[in-house]
């Protein structure tokens, strides 16, 4: 059922080929395979209809990772009415890979929504850096090797949704820094990330990626008055490990709803298509310029003639 | 909380001179300690008897499995009454493992199993407890249930260990 | 300096003084004059002043920001973990640094030795462009010490940056190569010279690919950011060949801007070749900027076009996309014209400065400006923009001090 050929290592074959000048023709046919995920990758189903901003999850995140103390206790629920710069909601920092959000909708009551990285089937970061630091595991978990980041920041350009945070503060090793789903401690072996068992209320179910979207579909049709119908997640940004399901419209609950289906990766390969193209016919393309160019020039200086010609410049 | 509690007593006495208890709640236990799932809280002494005198059906809370016919419409569907079910503890359903990979290849290795969407033990409870106590504007705090323990202090940064200043952390 | 012109200075021009004996390196170094009366030209210079200011506040702020990180020289914003260093350092340097390969093209490659006078400037204006902006860029990295890593520890060749990462280090190397003659000449290596005449058709072919693709490529980094990037600045499909068409114009731009400033304030360095033949050189530059405006202008509105932008045209951000192609495409365009129609150089140079100023415009509003036109405005934080200040000084004092020494105004005497 799963295509075969990843379309990122699809390109970086191709530029890798190119980058060493070594085109061959099969680095500049077009068309590739789509990657829809891994087959049996991982994924969390969040259901916001059942959160009740307990915050156990940002305490149990902060457990797993090691996180620095936070500047409030986890069960101090002021924090909601907190903005951060630019008058923007919380959002994950260097010191808080997930934090829970409050939001007063015009379909009463509050929403509380869980924000960490979404482990995007393609994701925009991996598909930006340039050191490789990411990798997307056959788990489902976008994970990344911070010995080898230079601190482009790139990555946070292409996340569609905000999510790598920067360890601005750190002058000898600022890395980025993000929520991996608990691989290296729990992913790996199997085992859901910190926040998904500790949550009181299973806001999160835990399981297979292609078994959740069945759930999500499942709980819509059940309780068609309950749910919006709709899995954000299921295709946005070429799809992610992580879904949801919300009781409200998502922009009302701070998701981007005009994000499309597209993956970043789908957004910058037309300019790689021509890379390729550049390489292999610019320098055949100016030799030939230059040739034409100076040929009435070499002529006359054949004949000893030193009035310049005018022509060349096209 | 108290005064709330008190309404709800005052509440489950008036049900209860209505004499709408079923008699075969009588081998129903009165209370029941549940201290299974964790160590961030205390203990919680359920008042059995209590919240069947105030919900005045076991399918509230209990589904099908006491034999009652169930109040969702969608149970209705299969589950039309008859008689109870071999076991009606909670955990008995629940699992308390809900997301280990046993409990998940479990579920993906009977074809046949239709309720895969059951919550473990501790969603069940929460969601179950908190669904109408909050819809009832009562005892719906973490701590209104349930103490939190020293382990649970340290675990959200509370009390004893709760951040003092200094961090500066400005997103 | 043009003072001393006047009461008989003459710069160093030959490897020899007009009694035979060589120009030792210290003597080349300070311009033919005494200590003192190098020095104390200096002082007379009130420009040094101003740059003597922004060191003075500039350089305790540059090494804070390796003292304390990023944090403390930035805002450390998460929505804009670009801010001013690269927008201006990176996506405005570059583009006004495309001067090296248009006129190694032009000379070189098509044969148009009517402008070798200056070709050098257009190469040095390159050369040093790209040399702050990877300055730039190691005051912006997180750990500029791995700036390696791309090249040698662990690639991404996927990455649009690893291209541009690679492109830039090729590309300063080519454009270091191609001014090799002027050093050779100051310094009197002839070998050096012959060499780099033997392969410099290759320098140049490689210096017009590695520059299409990395003008381009910067601004196919700006593709990662669909939806970020406000729609009228933004074309998944034509986002490189706007950056490249600009880069273009914006190269050239520069070199008439420079070429003007040198002609003003550095007049005692430029031989009269070069002051002779300037007013011409710059209408032939128009020309080629106007052909590159004309053709931005258009596929800037493809651009528009193909992604069905036209509504927001009329918003306020709309507004704003048309003040920047009237001030930066459509006003140097028309005067660009004029000055080619009517010969006059002194249209061009003003055409020149409206075009160096809309793509300083166009990149900020790219990167800065627009990123994130629906979340919040960011207004770098003032350490980012003294940072800015001091690089950007660095950059014009080096930029002064090799117009002053090497051949690049003027032609060395020796033949070699």
């Amino acid at each position: 059922m799963m295509k075969k050929i990843d379309r990122r290592n699809f390109l970086k074959g191709g530029l890798a080929g190119t980058a060493a000048l070594a085109v061959t023709g099969k680095a500049t046919s077009g068309k590739a395979a789509s990657f829809e995920g891994y087959p049996d990758s991982m994924g969390v189903l969040v259901d916001l209809t059942k959160c009740v901003g307990c915050r156990t999850c940002e305490a149990a995140c902060n457990k797993e990772q090691g996180l620095p103390e936070p500047a409030k206790p986890f069960n101090d629920t002021s924090v909601f009415d907190e903005t951060g710069h630019g008058g923007m909601p919380r959002q994950p920092t260097e010191k808080a890979y997930t934090v829970v959000n409050r939001y007063d909708t015009e379909s009463g009551g509050p929403v509380y929504r869980k924000i960490q990285c979404n482990h995007c089937n393609e994701p925009g970061c991996l598909t930006s850096c340039f050191v490789n630091a990411y990798t997307k595991t056959p788990e489902g978990a976008v994970i990344y090797d911070p010995k080898v980041c230079v601190g482009c920041r790139t990555c946070m350009i292409a996340c569609p949704f905000h999510i790598p945070a920067y360890s601005y503060s750190s002058t000898i090793n600022p890395i980025i820094k993000k929520c991996i789903f608990c691989y290296d401690t729990r992913l790996k072996f199997g085992r859901p990330p910190a926040c998904v068992e500790a949550c009181p209320q299973e806001v999160m179910v835990f399981g297979k990626r292609a078994d959740l979207l069945r759930l999500a579909r499942q709980r819509i049709k059940e309780n068609p008055n309950k749910y919006i119908d709709h899995i954000y997640g299921e295709k946005e940004m070429g799809g992610t490990s992580w879904l949801y399901l919300s009781g409200v419209p998502f922009e009302e609950v701070g998701f981007n709803t005009t994000l499309g289906n597209e993956p970043v990766i789908s957004y910058v390969k037309e300019f790689l298509g021509i890379v390729p193209m550049v390489l292999t016919i610019w320098p055949a393309l100016f030799t030939g310029f230059h040739l034409l160019a100076t040929r009435k020039e070499e002529a006359e200086a054949g004949k000893k003639d030193n009035n310049k010609g005018e022509g060349g410049r096209s | 909380m108290g005064g709330s509690r008190k309404k709800l007593l005052a509440l489950g006495l008036a049900l209860l001179m209505g004499g709408a208890l079923p008699g075969l709640l009588k081998a129903a236990p009165d209370t029941i300690v549940m201290d299974k799932l964790g160590d961030l809280y205390g203990p919680v002494t359920f008042d059995h008897n209590f919240h069947m005198m105030i919900t005045g059906s076991c399918a509230t809370c209990h589904h099908h499995t006491l034999g009652e016919a169930p109040e969702d419409e969608r149970c209705l569907r299969c589950h039309t009454g008859g008689s109870p079910a071999e076991t009606v503890a909670c955990k008995d359903c629940h699992p308390q493992d809900r997301f280990s990979s046993a409990y998940l290849e479990k579920l993906e290795q009977d074809p046949y199993l239709y309720h895969t969407d059951r919550p473990g033990l501790l969603g069940a409870l929460h969601q179950q407890c908190l669904g109408c106590h909050q819809q009832f504007g009562v005892a719906y705090g973490c701590t209104d249930c349930h103490e939190r323990t020293e382990k649970g202090d340290a675990f959200y940064r509370s009390g004893d260990y709760a951040p003092q200043g200094g961090s500066d952390d400005k997103h | 300096m043009n003072r001393m012109l006047e009461k008989g200075f003459r710069p160093i021009d030959t490897l020899h003084k007009p009694d035979g004996t060589p120009w030792s390196f210290k003597e080349k170094m300070m311009l033919g004059l005494s200590p003192q009366e190098y020095w104390a030209a200096q002082l007379r210079n009130p420009f040094n002043w101003i740059l003597a200011a922004i060191f003075a506040v500039g350089t305790p702020i540059i090494v804070g920001r390796f003292i304390f990180g990023l944090g403390w020289a930035t805002h450390g914003s998460y929505d804009y973990p670009w801010g001013l260093l690269l927008g201006w350092g990176l996506f405005v340097m570059v583009p006004l640094s495309a001067s090296g390969f248009m006129m190694g093209t032009t000379v070189e490659l098509f044969g148009r030795k009517d402008f070798k006078p200056i070709e050098r400037l257009g190469l040095l204006n390159g050369l040093l462009g790209y040399f702050f902006a990877v300055v730039f860029l190691q005051v912006d990295l997180g750990q500029p010490w791995r700036l390696i890593y791309p090249m040698f520890v662990s690639l991404g060749p996927a990455a649009v940056l690893f291209l541009v990462a690679w492109h830039v280090a090729t590309y300063l190397s080519v454009q270091i190569a191609e001014l090799i003659p002027a050093v050779s000449e100051w310094m009197g290596w002839p070998k050096a010279k012959r060499f780099i005449k033997q392969i410099v058709i290759g320098l140049t072919v490689a210096g017009i690919i590695l520059s299409t693709l990395h003008q381009g490529a910067l601004g196919a980094l700006f593709t990662y950011a669909p939806g970020k990037v406000h729609p009228l600045w933004y074309s998944s499909a034509f986002q490189w060949f706007h950056f490249l068409c600009s880069a273009i114009f914006a190269g050239l731009s520069m070199l008439i801007v420079v070429s003007t400033l040198t002609k003003w304030f550095m007049r005692w360095r430029c031989d009269e070749t070069f002051l002779k033949s300037l007013d011409r050189l710059t209408v032939g530059i128009a020309k080629g900027a106007a052909l590159a405006l004309v053709t931005y202008l258009v596929i800037k509105f493809i651009g528009v076009a193909h992604d069905n932008d036209w509504k927001y045209l009329f918003s306020g951000w709309g507004q704003w996309f048309m003040f920047e192609i009237a001030l930066g495409v459509i006003v140097p365009l028309v005067l660009f014209t004029s000055a080619v129609r009517n010969n006059n150089a002194t249209t061009a140079r003003w055409a020149a400065l409206f075009a160096v100023l809309g793509i300083a415009l166009n990149r900020l509003n790219t990167s800065l400006v627009t990123f994130n036109w629906n979340l919040y405005q960011e207004i770098p934080h003032w350490r980012e923009f003294v940072i800015t200040i001091t690089v950007y000084a660095t950059y014009i004092l080096v930029y002064r001090a090799v117009l002053a020494r090497l051949p690049i105004l003027f032609t060395w005497k020796d033949k070699s």
